[in-house]
């Protein structure tokens, strides 16, 4: 097999994007009406992603309620059939999903504005049904999706991004051909701001190109965020003319 | 980092009014690491650390392994972290899936083990059947905070000052010598990670942190246990002296400003330059003092530079 070119001398990459271009984006909420509360079904690239989120709710176990605020709980289902290969694990209980789900439950608690919500529980289920690198972004952006489609009052949105360093190039977006051959960063930023709720880098990469990188990644993150924004209006204006005709 | 303990009302009021003035309760600024103590046991790869009232110990050990089958020419390499109830009454024995417990494994094994700061390759002897197996056990004996930092520099340490037993290979037969008869050999090392924490705190109300334009928010460097318990977000940053960023976690809490995030990298480096440095200083006078008769019986002669 010959070796991938990542990124082409006439700025190229695998996909055929260009360094600063986001994969094909769609969302879609309120897909589980019956199920959840509120639901969403996001397509990013190749990460399709159902998020359902149950609640606020009365919890099951009286001692898991707080009486000052609400409580988050985010479950992550990566399934068996989302790569190429199957796995023969579930995944659960994996040391990788467990910091996942921590770091969704830390980043969404400071967003939501749990003080309103006391003695209950709210519950967010997200299943991966395929994944294709950048997935802790992707997950970030479903759950922001749902909790709005659940009408659970947040701050802001919160958008998932992930950015790639190829040699002295940031590529944004990146899938997972580009994620195994390069490092890559992943950010949660909120709303239009400057402000990072999440930052994880997990590879090496120069402490003088960080800089770079994390602009690229707001401004796709930004970028994102529109997307989100756009269509969550278009299904409140669709949802606002079919109880008008009624 | 812990769950259990509780702070009272008028001890966390006191804290966080202290920090708006600028003073932490030990008398440090806020960007002054605590002094680190590293010393080395009298076997290879038995060190301790301690940063203020936090002690961690390290062991490191070998033995004889198969290798993965995927990976023949590589040797293995396990960190283990487990938070014991020694290191406070906060800790249940045996709980892995704690989220502090966790995440405080996962930062350290991306450290040091993802990074390859350690020559796994080194470590094969025969491929695909035999190669070594180095562990590095880690110990929390006190809790004071800053037990990511660490567990890092003593991994880092005990490792730097392992020495392996020498070994001869005569096609699939290998013959370990005893240390006593031949002189061991060090690990490959390739960098030296180094953790440092930076906590941080919101004076003012949750909208001015989202919506507001002042990034008033405060930033502290290694926090004591306290401090810890009280804190709204938290980032690690693993740096090595070749100016890489090795990790960077930032899992949820306070929203903070990018540029203020970089600064804290920054800052960074300088304290790991710093604790690199040291490292390297005790080693050196650690192997000075096991070769005592080393400087007598070597036929280097003095010469000018």
């Amino acid at each position: 097999m010959s070796r991938l070119e990542i990124y082409s001398p006439e700025g190229l990459r695998l996909d055929g994007r260009r360094w600063n271009e986001l994969r094909r984006f769609e969302s879609s909420i309120n897909t589980h009406p019956h199920a959840a509360d509120g639901s969403s079904y996001m397509e990013q690239g190749n990460n399709k992603i159902i998020t359902l989120v149950k609640g606020p709710k009365e919890p099951r176990l009286k001692s898991q309620m707080d009486t000052s605020k609400a409580l988050l709980n985010v479950s992550v289902n990566i399934t068996k059939f989302s790569k190429f290969e199957r796995s023969k694990s579930s995944h659960k209980n994996e040391r990788r999903v467990l910091e996942i789900q921590t770091s969704l439950v830390r980043m969404f608690e400071k967003n939501v504005m749990l003080n309103i919500y006391p003695r209950t529980v709210i519950d967010i289920e997200i299943h991966v049904l395929e994944q294709d690198g950048g997935i802790m972004g992707s997950l970030i952006n479903g759950i922001t999706l749902a909790l709005i489609d659940a009408g659970i009052s947040m701050f802001d949105y919160i958008s998932g991004i992930s950015v790639g360093l190829y040699d002295t190039t940031p590529l944004l977006d990146t899938n997972s051909l580009e994620e195994n051959a390069m490092s890559t960063v992943t950010l949660g930023v909120v709303g239009k701001s400057e402000k990072l709720s999440l930052l994880l880098v997990e590879d090496k990469i120069p402490l003088d190109r960080l800089e770079n990188v994390l602009a690229i990644g707001i401004a796709g993150a930004h970028r994102v965020r529109d997307l989100m924004d756009e269509e969550l209006r278009k299904h409140a204006q669709k949802r606002v003319s079919n109880a008008s005709v009624r | 980092m812990a769950k259990d303990i509780e702070i009272s009302a008028s001890e966390s009021k006191f804290i966080l009014e202290a920090l708006r003035q600028n003073y932490r309760l030990d008398g440090r600024s806020f960007d002054q690491f605590r002094d680190v103590e590293i010393t080395f046991g009298k076997e290879f790869g038995d060190v301790s650390v301690k940063m203020g009232n936090t002690k961690v110990h390290c062991r490191i050990s070998c033995q004889i392994a198969q290798p993965y089958e995927d990976r023949p020419f590589e040797g293995l390499f396990v960190i283990s972290t487990e938070i014991s109830p020694m290191a406070g009454s906060q800790f249940e024995n045996g709980n892995i899936t704690g989220e502090d417990e966790v995440l405080c494994s996962r930062i350290i094994e991306k450290s040091v083990r993802r990074s390859g700061a350690l020559d796994v390759e080194g470590l094969c002897i025969v491929a695909g059947s035999k190669c070594w197996a180095v562990r590095a056990d880690v110990h929390f004996l006190d809790c004071d905070g800053g037990f990511i930092d660490a567990s890092c520099i003593a991994v880092m340490a005990g490792l730097m000052h392992f020495k392996k037993p020498d070994i001869t290979v005569h096609g699939e037969q290998i013959i370990v010598h005893p240390v006593n008869e031949r002189e061991p050999v060090p690990l490959g090392i390739l960098h030296i990670p180094i953790c440092v924490t930076f906590s941080f705190f919101n004076p003012q109300d949750t909208e001015e942190n989202i919506k507001g334009e002042t990034n008033s928010e405060i930033s502290i460097i290694d926090a004591t246990l306290k401090e810890e318990l009280l804190r709204d977000g938290v980032l690690t940053v693993t740096l090595n002296k070749n100016r890489e960023v090795v990790q960077v976690s930032k899992a949820g809490g306070l929203p903070m400003d990018a540029l203020t995030l970089m600064k804290c990298c920054h800052e960074a480096y300088s304290i790991i330059e710093k604790i690199t440095d040291q490292i390297l200083q005790l080693l050196k006078e650690d192997s000075e003092k096991r070769n005592k008769y080393a400087a007598m019986l070597t036929s280097e002669n003095a010469r000018e530079i």
